[in-house]
C-alpha cells in the first residue's frame, strides 16, 4: 500500500505549473449569491427561497409555536422530532405541539433507532445562519444532527433574523460556521431530482416539503 | 488606397465564384485591388490536424508571397484563414527565421467584412438592394477567434429591402471542422442537419456566411436534400445587391 | 449498530433489489470507436431529442443565471483559485491531511486504479461492511469501484436516482450531471415495475416515489455511506459534496461509515474560495442559484453530536492525474466537473456521452480520457472535434480545452499513433502546396476533375476520393461568371 510519504513524494518530484498566486480575497466580483447592494436580508431570503419551492412564513416572536404547528397540522404530520438548535423556541413549540396532540421527541433520543427515525412525519430545527442570495438555511452536525434537517418528509426551520448573512462571501469569511462540530451542511429548498426525462420532481431523498420561519426582530 | 485579395486554397478549387464578387465589391467602391502572386495556402488544414511542419512548410511559402515589403491590408474572405494567419502564425514560426515576417503579416491580414464594415457608409451610397429574407451563420473561427460578430451584420443591413433574420442556432458550430467533416462523416451531417432544421424554422431564402469551408459543408448537406434555401458568401450578396 | 434489516422505515427492500445489476466490466474505449459508438446514440431517436433538448435547455439557463453580474472577473477568479491550487498541490495536499487527521479522518492514498480497489475493498472487509449506499462519485467510475466491492460479497446501492437506474440497467452513465439523459421514462418505468413485481404507474412522480421508498430502506440499514467529493478544503481538512437529491446527505449521516473517494485535483486552499467556485460549478452545472444541498464534512461524528458515521476514511486519489502537473496539459486538472462543455458542444449533442467511451463525456471527456487512459487507448478523441470553441467560451474556469485538444493532436502524431497513411498524406500536401506552381498546377486539376464529375455544379456521385464527403452531402462547386 502506498504511504503518504511515497504518495506525496511522487507528487512533489513533478515540474511545477506557472502559480498565479493567492486570490486576493478583497476583490470580491458582483456573484448571484451575493446580497446587491441596498437589498433587505430577510427580503432576499424569502425570494430565494420561494424560487427554490420553500414555503416562507414571517412572524414575530411570540407567534413562532403556533406557526410551527400550524404547518405540522396542514403537512398531517403526526411523529414529530425537534433538534437542539430549535432553541430559544424549543420549549413553546413542545408544548404547543403537544397540545396539538401530536407525538413530539427529541431528534437526539430517537437517532440511535432506525426504526423510529425512519418513521418521522416531521423535523423542526433551527440553524446555524441563512443566506439570503441563494435561500439556503445552514445546519449543523453539532445543532440539527446530520440527518436531523433531512430525515422526514417535511422539515420546518426556524431563523431568527439576525442569522441572516448576505450571501457566500459572508457566509465562509464570518465565523458564523464556528462550533458547527463534524459537518455543516446548505440546505436550500425541497429536495428534488429531473433524472427521469427532466420532469421536476419533489422530495426524493430529503424533504418534499421545507417551510422556512423567519422570526423578526423585536 | 489598394489592398490585396488573398483568395485561400478553398478560394481556388470551390469558391472561385466568392472571390471574383469580392473583387467587384471592392470595384464598386473603388478599391483597388491585386491578388498576391504565388500565395497558396495558410496552412491550417494540417495545423488543426496536429502536423506542424508541412503546415508551416505551406504558410511559409504563403507567408514569403504576402511579405512584399508593402504596407498594403491583406484581406481574406475566409473567417478561418484570417484566424490562421492572425492568431496562430505567430506560434506557428516561432523560433524560426519567418517569426518577424509573421508578426508584420499578422499586423496587415483583414477579415473581408470587417474590412467591408468599415465602408458602409461609401456601401450605402451605393444603393445596394435585394428583396430577400436573410439568416447569417456565424463560424466558429470568426465569432470565437477574431471576435467577429456585428461587421457582416452591418454590411448587410446596407442593402434595402433586406430583411436580416436571427437565427436562434447562428453561432452553433456548422460540423466542417475540415478533416473532421472526412473522418466522422455520418456527425458532420447531423451537426449540419441541426442548422438546417433551425433555418427551416426561421424561414429563410438565403444563408449567409464568410467562411467558405461552412457554405462548402451547409450548401452540400442542403443540395442533398433538397433544402430550398441558397448559401451564399457575404461578398457575392454584395455584389449581387450592387449589380 | 445498524437496525434489522425488515423494520425500518420506507418499503423492506423487494427480491429484485436484493442484488442490483452489475456494472459492465470493460469501457467500451478498448473494443469499439468513436464513430461505432455515435452510431449507436444517432440510430436512437428519443436519446439524439433528449440530449440536444437537456443541453441546450442547460446551456440558456447558465447564460441567464449571470446575467447583471460580473461573470467573467468571476471565472477569472475561480481561474486563479484553481490554478494556484494545482501548482501547489503538494503543500495543499500535505495541510489537508494535517487538518483531517487531526478532525479523526483516516486518510488512504491510491496511486493508481487499482490501488483504490483495493483500500476501499479491505475497508469493507476489515469493518465488516456488508451494505453500501453510494452518492453519485465520478472518480469511482473511473476505477470501476462498484464491481471491486461486488467481488468481496458487498451489496451496493446507488441513491442517485438516475446512478440507480444506470446500475440497474447494467448500463453507463451518459452525462457528468444528468446520468440518464439518454433514457426515456418508459425504459424506467419497464425497470421499476419489473424490480417492484408490479405494473407501476409511468409517471416520473410514481417512479420517483418507488425509487424513494426502496434506497430510503438502504439509507437506514446500510453499514457504509461512499461518496466523492466536489472540493476538498485544504484550510479545514474538509470534503466538500453537492447534491440536488439529498443523497450526499444522507449517505454520510446514517451509515457508521463514511468512505470518500476523491482525485487530489480537487483541492481548494480555502472556505471562502467556495464563495467563488460554488455559484460558478452550480450556475454552469444545472442554472441553479445553489444545489439544494452543499455538505461539508470534516470528520467523524463528535460527542454530543446526535448521529454521524463513527469512521470517516478518505481515499486520496491519483490514477493518472499527478502525471499532468508542470506539463501541457495541467490545465485539465482544474476542471470542477460541472458539464457545462458537455452542454454547449455541437458534437456531445449529438452522439452523447457514451461515445467517447470511457467515464467523462464531451470536450472535457475527450481531454482527460487520453490523459489519463494513455494513447494507445483513447489517440481518436482528440480528433473527436470540430475544435469549434464553444467549450473554451463556458468553461467556469477558463480551461483552453480547443488548445489542449489540438496540443493533443500534436502529441498523437509525436507519440506515433497517427496512421501512416495520413502522415504521408500531409507529407506530400506539404511537399506540393509549399510550392507556388505546383499548388497552381493542383489546384487546377483538383477544378478540373470536379467540372468533370459535377452536374450543374454539383458533384453527388460517390467518387473515391470524395467518399466520405459524398455520402451524405453533396459537392458544391461555384460556377465562375465573370
Amino acid at each position: 500500500m502506498t504511504d503518504r510519504a511515497s504518495f506525496l513524494a511522487g507528487i512533489r518530484s513533478t515540474p511545477r505549473g506557472v502559480d498565479p498566486g493567492l486570490l486576493d480575497r478583497q476583490s470580491a466580483p458582483d456573484a448571484p449569491t451575493q446580497l446587491r447592494g441596498g437589498e433587505d436580508r430577510s427580503d432576499r431570503l424569502q425570494a430565494e427561497a420561494e424560487a427554490a419551492s420553500t414555503v416562507v412564513h414571517r412572524v414575530g416572536a411570540s407567534d413562532v409555536e403556533t406557526t410551527v404547528v400550524g404547518i405540522l397540522i396542514g403537512a398531517g404530520a403526526q411523529k414529530i422530532a425537534l433538534t437542539t438548535d430549535l432553541e430559544p423556541f424549543a420549549g413553546a413549540v413542545r408544548a404547543a405541539a403537544v397540545t396539538a396532540g401530536l407525538d413530539v421527541g427529541t431528534y437526539g433520543e430517537i437517532a440511535p433507532d432506525r426504526a423510529q427515525t425512519g418513521a418521522l412525519d416531521a423535523t423542526v430545527t433551527g440553524c446555524l445562519a441563512a443566506v439570503a442570495a441563494t435561500g439556503s438555511i445552514v445546519t449543523s452536525a453539532a445543532g440539527a444532527g446530520r440527518a436531523g434537517a433531512l430525515i422526514a418528509p417535511t422539515h420546518v426551520c426556524v431563523v431568527r433574523d439576525d442569522q441572516i448573512v448576505g450571501g457566500l462571501h459572508e457566509l465562509f469569511d464570518g465565523d458564523v460556521l464556528a462550533g458547527a462540530g463534524s459537518l455543516f451542511a446548505l440546505q436550500s429548498g425541497p429536495s428534488r431530482s429531473a433524472d427521469i426525462e427532466k420532469v421536476l420532481i419533489l422530495g426524493v431523498h430529503g424533504p418534499g416539503n421545507v417551510h422556512l420561519v423567519i422570526v423578526a426582530p423585536h | 488606397m489598394a489592398v490585396q485579395l488573398f483568395p485561400t486554397c478553398l478560394g481556388d478549387v470551390v469558391a472561385q465564384q466568392t472571390v471574383v464578387d469580392a473583387e467587384r465589391v471592392l470595384d464598386a467602391l473603388g478599391i483597388r485591388h491585386r491578388r498576391p502572386i504565388g500565395a497558396t495556402c495558410c496552412g491550417q488544414p494540417a495545423f488543426n490536424s496536429g502536423h506542424d511542419a508541412p503546415a508551416r512548410a505551406v504558410a511559409k511559402a504563403t507567408l514569403k508571397a504576402l511579405d512584399d515589403g508593402s504596407d498594403e491590408p491583406i484581406l481574406v474572405p475566409s473567417g478561418s484563414c484570417t484566424s490562421m494567419i492572425r492568431l496562430h502564425w505567430r506560434e506557428l514560426f516561432h523560433g524560426t527565421p519567418e517569426a518577424e515576417a509573421a508578426t508584420r503579416i499578422t499586423r496587415r491580414v483583414r477579415e473581408l467584412s470587417s474590412y467591408l464594415a468599415e465602408h458602409t457608409e461609401a456601401l450605402s451610397a451605393l444603393n445596394p438592394s435585394l428583396a430577400v429574407r436573410v439568416g447569417y451563420h456565424d463560424s466558429c473561427h470568426m465569432l470565437r477567434e477574431l471576435r467577429i460578430k456585428e461587421a457582416p451584420r452591418d454590411v448587410l443591413r446596407t442593402i434595402a429591402g433586406l430583411e436580416l433574420v436571427e437565427l436562434e442556432a447562428s453561432e452553433r458550430c456548422c460540423g466542417f471542422g475540415g478533416t473532421f467533416s472526412g473522418r466522422y462523416p455520418d456527425v458532420s451531417v447531423a451537426m449540419a442537419d441541426a442548422k438546417i432544421d433551425d433555418m427551416e424554422v426561421a424561414r429563410i431564402d438565403v444563408l449567409v456566411s464568410s467562411d467558405p469551408g461552412c457554405l462548402l459543408q451547409l450548401a452540400g448537406r442542403m443540395s442533398r436534400q433538397g433544402t430550398p434555401v441558397r448559401a451564399v458568401h457575404l461578398a457575392t450578396l454584395v455584389a449581387e445587391a450592387l449589380a | 449498530m445498524s437496525a434489522t434489516r425488515d423494520d425500518v422505515g420506507g418499503t423492506p427492500l423487494p427480491p429484485g433489489w436484493a442484488k442490483p445489476a452489475h456494472q459492465p466490466d470493460a469501457f467500451e474505449l478498448t473494443t469499439t470507436t468513436f464513430e461505432e459508438r455515435s452510431a449507436k446514440t444517432m440510430a436512437r431517436p428519443f436519446a439524439r431529442a433528449a440530449i440536444a433538448n437537456a443541453t441546450d435547455h442547460a446551456a440558456a439557463l447558465t447564460t441567464a443565471k449571470f446575467v447583471g453580474t460580473d461573470h467573467d472577473a468571476l471565472r477569472d477568479q475561480a481561474r486563479q483559485i484553481r490554478a494556484h491550487a494545482i501548482a501547489k498541490l503538494p503543500d495543499y495536499l500535505d495541510q489537508w491531511i494535517d487538518q483531517a487527521e487531526e478532525n479523526g479522518t483516516i486518510v488512504h492514498y491510491a496511486a493508481d486504479e487499482s490501488e483504490a480497489r483495493r483500500i476501499v475493498a479491505q475497508i469493507c472487509t476489515d469493518e465488516g461492511i456488508q451494505r453500501v449506499v453510494k452518492s453519485k462519485s465520478m472518480a469511482s467510475e473511473e476505477v470501476s469501484l462498484n464491481s471491486a466491492l461486488e467481488a468481496v460479497g458487498v451489496d451496493i446501492y446507488e441513491t442517485d436516482l438516475g446512478e440507480f437506474v444506470v446500475q440497474a440497467m447494467g448500463d453507463r452513465p451518459g452525462h457528468v450531471i444528468a446520468p440518464i439523459l439518454h433514457r426515456t421514462k418508459d425504459e424506467v418505468h419497464e425497470l421499476f415495475s419489473t424490480m417492484a413485481g408490479h405494473e407501476l404507474p409511468n409517471e416520473a412522480e410514481a417512479l420517483t416515489a418507488f425509487a424513494r421508498q426502496g434506497l430510503r430502506h438502504a439509507f437506514l440499514t446500510a453499514d457504509a455511506g461512499i461518496s466523492g467529493g466536489n472540493f476538498l478544503i485544504a484550510e479545514t481538512g474538509e470534503v466538500l459534496l453537492v447534491t440536488n437529491e439529498g443523497n450526499g446527505r444522507l449517505t454520510t449521516a446514517l451509515p457508521d461509515t463514511h468512505i470518500a473517494l476523491v482525485g487530489i485535483e480537487k483541492l481548494v486552499p480555502r472556505r471562502s474560495d467556495l464563495a467563488v467556485l460554488l455559484p460558478l460549478l452550480t450556475g454552469h452545472g444545472t442554472g441553479q442559484q445553489i444545489t439544494t444541498y452543499v455538505t461539508v464534512a470534516s470528520g467523524p461524528r463528535r460527542e454530543a453530536e446526535a448521529d454521524g458515521p463513527k469512521r470517516m476514511h478518505v481515499v486520496l486519489l491519483d490514477a493518472g492525474r499527478s502525471a499532468l502537473l508542470g506539463g501541457e496539459f495541467e490545465e485539465a486538472l482544474h476542471c470542477i466537473r460541472c458539464g457545462a462543455c458537455q452542454n454547449v458542444c455541437p458534437v456531445y449533442r449529438q452522439v452523447g456521452g457514451h461515445a467517447y467511451g470511457w467515464v467523462y463525456g464531451g470536450p472535457i471527456g475527450a481531454v482527460l480520457t487520453p490523459l489519463f487512459r494513455g494513447q494507445a487507448e483513447a489517440s481518436e478523441l482528440a480528433q473527436a472535434t470540430t475544435l469549434c470553441g464553444a467549450c473554451d467560451d463556458v468553461c467556469p474556469v477558463k480551461i483552453p480545452l480547443h488548445d489542449l485538444l489540438l496540443g493533443l493532436r500534436r502529441r498523437t502524431d509525436q507519440d506515433g499513433f497517427v496512421p501512416r497513411g495520413e502522415r504521408l498524406a500531409f507529407a506530400l500536401w506539404g511537399q506540393i502546396w509549399s510550392r507556388p506552381l505546383l499548388y497552381r498546377a493542383s489546384t487546377a486539376v483538383a477544378r478540373g476533375s470536379l467540372r468533370t464529375l459535377a452536374h450543374d455544379g454539383v458533384v453527388s456521385a460517390k467518387a473515391p476520393m470524395l467518399r466520405r464527403w459524398t455520402a451524405g452531402r453533396d459537392l458544391v462547386v461555384e460556377r465562375l461568371q465573370r
